[in-house]
């Protein structure tokens, strides 16, 4: 147990230094850079037609104030943490005046809920198959299944998401290819939405599960191969254990350990991978929220977005840190 | 070296389409020193020309030939993935050779921020650097940017060799011996240390090139020097696909796509002639 | 299972539990154009018989590893079982785990013939409760309800000084010593007609080794089992074997009861092996024996002791000697003893 709560604090420690460190690239790429988000947001309201002297004079101040950019370089600083713990972004510049928090908890749940299904799927079944790959090498439809992963796992998340969209909006149109449903559902419970919501997830669910089965598929099958060679392996095959039980108990539940390690690591990738392909899906979640963001300059809402991704991720990664003991019971000891 | 070269060419099918498919790709971005037009120059051409025998990759919207304009980008895009690559090798030699040698608390330290840059999303930081920096950013500065990133998981790979080098005996000798940390590291240890770095540059290199392919269909990195990501931005821009003009993003698509598998192809072979467990692979392959 | 409770070698002419003949097994690789093939056992002929102890000595690159894999039946490329037969008293007229049908090894695994493996450490799967490998092994061979067998693992675990709580163990929270009497525990268990025993004491300390040891020869004594016992350590023959065969570089070169090898060894490399034990008091300094053992992938020519041995002739380094009777029930490989022995 005092094992246990080592480790649970030392991983705790590594969560709150990645938000650290994350939230000060975020404060140093805004606040560093050449280009004053104030006058860009001015030049953005101005360009539509003349505006009075005094009243740009006014918003100026009022923006300054409400981007946190005024005070000394130490108070912009604090107030730039402070409104992160708080979730404040302030106002959208772009959906004036719904605040940046209520638009990034309107997108969230379809990020996450994307996310989750889709990593999940994709990691389950990419050990399944990857550990009976290893452990069946002369299968055939197995040693396929390798070449195929192998061609799929480089390509990136766009290059694919756009492949499935050809194939799907232009060559054979039988899957919606944009938005989260029906644009004339209403937003509720009903058996005709929720049917919606699921037929709009299919195409960028797959385009991340087909990336996703190719890394754990090909890891799996080098880390099984590896564990194959181990004594207590070898030992329970001397011992007549079924091969089912060998394989499903001694194989993959060792290989298993390090691919929990690396479903860790690769989540910030993962999640690199959800905001382009709702972007070219039209996903109404955070990685839509970013990039319309930016093309619409509203400055609050990308902050607020990219801030929110950090800490997401973040806790993603711990949840998964903390299962973790779970399938290595020497974590529970030293 | 040749030899090396030889027994992967003949023993590693990974290695052989790998190879072909790079080398394929290099000779297409050569090409770019003989192009008749510049790259930027637009309505050097006919407009939405198919493929034929006069414009074999057809033409684009804005007047471009894409055979011409595909070889200018995939020479810029592979000049992206290698800059990033070789600056991220650097930081992924420091960090990794010091942290495995030195061990203790820098090593803890190290790894700690180490496993922070693995875990940060990167994309959404990029895009915030776009957002702040808009028509300022460079070819170069988006380099910087992502070296800066593209360190950490290679340095753990380092780490883990060079802690295994450390425990053997001729760390010992050559520490007795008097040389210094420095010595030790860069004579004795980097040596085995190389065959690593040159596999993960070629994984290094899929990374990198696939975020800006990526950033720059979004529009968010300098768009005027053509790369294959830039060209599918303008596709898009004049909606290729619907208009027809399907050779304007079909061929960038297969390019890039090319780039990627072979140099996956070559990272996954290599590590098989590195690694010693994978040997056994081949051997029951074999037999 | 066998009321015989003898350790003396069973009467000249009752079947043996295992026969092996003329046993070949090659290791056949081939890395990125480079191909090799290592002779680990070239031509090995052998019996254990009922309710012995048999020993099997060697150097660490003599092969016998390779030996007890092709006995037991864990033939995995690059491995490959090249010529002769294995028989098992329990699995006749296949000539060999290898050859025999799947359903049938799976019969007489762990029911007839059980491992005990070197090195107690990664024996046992590091993410499973020691009750669990108990199930995994035995329970199919068993049978009876969850908590007979419980009952039963625990009053054999009593047998080699175990408490109960072992069973919710898992492997890295028990020490070496532990470790090494559950393997035990479970190798027999099933009251097997023969175990195969591969340096089940190496990696222990001596205090453990010696207690080990103690319950290897009690259980094997109570169940009336046959053991093929292979270590380098010939203290460790001296204490357990009934009879010794010395291997080198593939090939046995002698074979004898224990006591008779330790008394009169015949071969050159025996000698060798018998002198250069450590005896306290005995400060006499040794031969040591000039060369290192043979490359595998390309042993020398005749007889595969001659560039190191003392006694060696023209026909040593031209022809092999075979495995000759020099005296009842002690066989040799060498010409010079042969010639000696042998008018």
């Amino acid at each position: 147990m005092r094992g246990y709560l080592a480790y649970v604090g030392r991983r705790f420690g590594q969560f709150l230094l990645v938000v650290f460190i994350g939230i000060n690239i975020a404060y140093v790429v805004t606040h560093a850079s050449p280009i004053d988000p104030v006058e860009q947001s001015i030049s953005a309201v101005t360009s539509y037609g003349n505006t009075a002297p005094g009243a740009i004079e006014q918003m100026r101040n009022s923006l300054r104030e409400l981007y946190g950019l005024s005070g000394t370089p130490v108070e912009q600083y604090l107030l730039f943490w402070k409104r992160i713990l708080r979730a404040d972004f302030g106002p959208s510049m772009s959906a004036f005046p719904t605040p940046v928090g209520t638009l990034i908890g309107r997108a969230l749940p379809w990020t996450a809920g994307l996310l989750a299904v889709s990593t999940i799927v994709a990691w389950g079944l990419g050990n399944l198959l990857g550990g009976l790959a290893g452990y069946y090498r002369q299968s055939r439809g197995l040693k396929l299944m390798g070449v195929i992963a192998m061609g799929l796992h480089p390509i990136p998340y766009y290059i694919l998401a756009m492949l499935l969209l050809i194939v799907f909006g232009f060559l054979w149109p039988v899957l919606p290819i944009s938005g989260g449903s029906a644009m004339n559902l209403p937003q509720t419970l009903t058996p005709e939405f929720v049917l919606s919501v699921l037929q709009h997830a299919i195409l960028p669910a797959l385009s991340l599960i087909l990336i996703g089965i190719g890394s754990w598929f090909l890891g799996m099958r080098s880390l099984v191969s590896n564990v194959l060679a181990e004594d207590f392996v070898v030992y329970a095959e001397l011992a007549g254990v079924r091969s089912w039980r060998v394989l499903t108990s001694y194989v993959m539940r060792n290989a298993l350990v390090p691919q929990v390690t690396g479903l860790a690591m690769s989540l910030g990738g993962i999640f690199n991978g959800a905001v382009i392909t709702e972007k070219v899906f039209g996903y109404p979640g955070l990685g839509s929220l970013l990039v319309d963001a930016v093309y619409a300059g509203d400055y609050g809402l990308v902050l607020g977005v990219t801030t929110i991704s950090i800490l997401g991720v973040s806790i993603g990664v711990l949840a998964i840190d903390l299962l973790y003991p779970l399938l290595d019971p020497r974590v529970r000891v030293s | 070296m040749i030899v090396l070269l030889r027994d992967l060419l003949r023993d590693s099918p990974e290695f052989r389409i790998g190879a072909v498919l790079v080398v394929f790709v290099l000779l297409l971005s050569v090409l770019a020193s003989f192009s008749p037009y510049p790259p930027e120059s637009v309505y050097v051409v006919p407009p939405d020309v198919p493929p034929s025998l006069t414009y074999w990759f057809g033409t684009t919207s804005r007047g471009q030939d894409v055979f011409w304009q595909l070889s200018f980008a995939i020479r810029n895009t592979l000049l992206f993935g290698c800059t990033v690559a070789l600056i991220s090798r650097l930081f992924a030699l420091v960090i990794g050779l010091i942290s495995g040698y030195k061990g203790g608390w820098i090593d803890r330290a190290l790894m700690s921020v180490n496993d922070t840059f693995i875990v940060i999303p990167l994309l959404p930081i990029l895009v915030l650097f776009y957002f702040m920096m808009r028509d300022r950013i460079s070819w170069l500065m988006l380099a910087l940017i992502m070296a800066c990133f593209g360190w950490a998981y290679d340095a753990r790979l380092i780490r883990s060799v060079v802690m295994s080098l450390k425990a053997r005996e001729f760390t010992q000798t050559s520490l007795f011996s008097g040389m210094s940390t420095r010595q030790i590291l860069t004579e004795e240890h980097l040596p085995y240390v190389m065959p690593i770095v040159f596999s993960t540059t070629m994984n290094n290199m899929v990374w990198s090139i696939g975020l800006e392919v990526t950033l720059a269909v979004l529009g968010f990195t300098d768009i005027n020097t053509p790369t294959v990501g830039g060209m599918i931005y303008w596709a898009n821009q004049h909606t290729a696909m619907v208009a027809g003009v399907w050779w304007w993003i079909v061929f960038p698509t297969i390019t890039v796509i090319m780039v990627f598998i072979g140099l996956f192809l070559l990272a996954v072979s290599a590590n098989a002639y590195i690694d010693p467990r994978s040997r056994l692979w081949s051997m029951e392959g074999a037999s | 299972m066998h009321a015989n409770a003898q350790s003396a070698p069973a009467p000249q002419g009752a079947q043996p539990i295992l026969r092996v003949r003329d046993l070949q097994a090659h290791y056949r690789t081939s890395h990125f154009g480079v191909r090799r093939g290592v002779k680990a056992v070239d031509g090995v002929s052998f019996a254990v018989n009922r309710g012995e102890i048999y020993g099997l000595a060697g150097e660490s690159s003599s092969g016998k590893t390779t030996l007890i894999k092709s006995i037991a039946g864990a033939i995995r490329p690059p491995l490959e079982i090249v010529g002769g037969s294995v028989e098992f008293a329990f699995l006749p007229g296949y000539g060999g785990l290898h050859r025999a049908p799947p359903v049938d090894v799976a019969r007489i695994r762990w029911r007839h013939l059980s491992y005990i493996m070197q090195g107690s450490m990664n024996v046992l799967n590091p993410v499973r409760r020691v009750r669990s490998v108990f199930v995994d092994f035995a329970y199919p061979h068993i049978g009876g309800s969850r908590k007979q067998f419980e009952q039963q693992v625990i009053a054999h675990l009593a047998r080699v000084r175990l408490d109960p709580s072992v069973l919710a163990a898992f492997p890295h929270e028990l020490s070496g010593g532990m470790r090494q009497r559950t393997t035990l525990a479970l190798a027999t268990i099933c009251r097997p007609d023969f175990i195969i025993a591969d340096e089940p004491t190496t990696a222990l300390d001596v205090v453990v080794q010696k207690e080990v040891l103690g319950m290897i020869r009690g259980i094997q004594r109570e169940t009336g089992s046959s053991v093929l016992f292979v270590t380098h350590d010939m203290g460790v023959h001296a204490h357990v074997t009934d009879r010794l065969a010395i291997m080198y570089a593939g090939r046995l070169v002698e074979e004898a009861a224990t006591a008779e090898i330790f008394r009169n060894p015949l071969h050159p490399y025996t000698r060798h092996l018998i002198s250069s034990r450590p005896r306290i008091g005995d400060d006499t300094p040794r031969e040591g024996l000039g060369g290192s053992p043979p490359n595998l992938a390309d042993p020398p020519p005749g007889c595969r002791f001659h560039p190191r041995c003392p006694l060696a002739t023209e026909i040593c380094k031209r022809e092999v000697p075979a495995m000759l009777e020099a005296d009842t029930g002690h066989r040799v490989a060498c010409f010079a003893v042969n010639q000696g022995s042998r008018p």
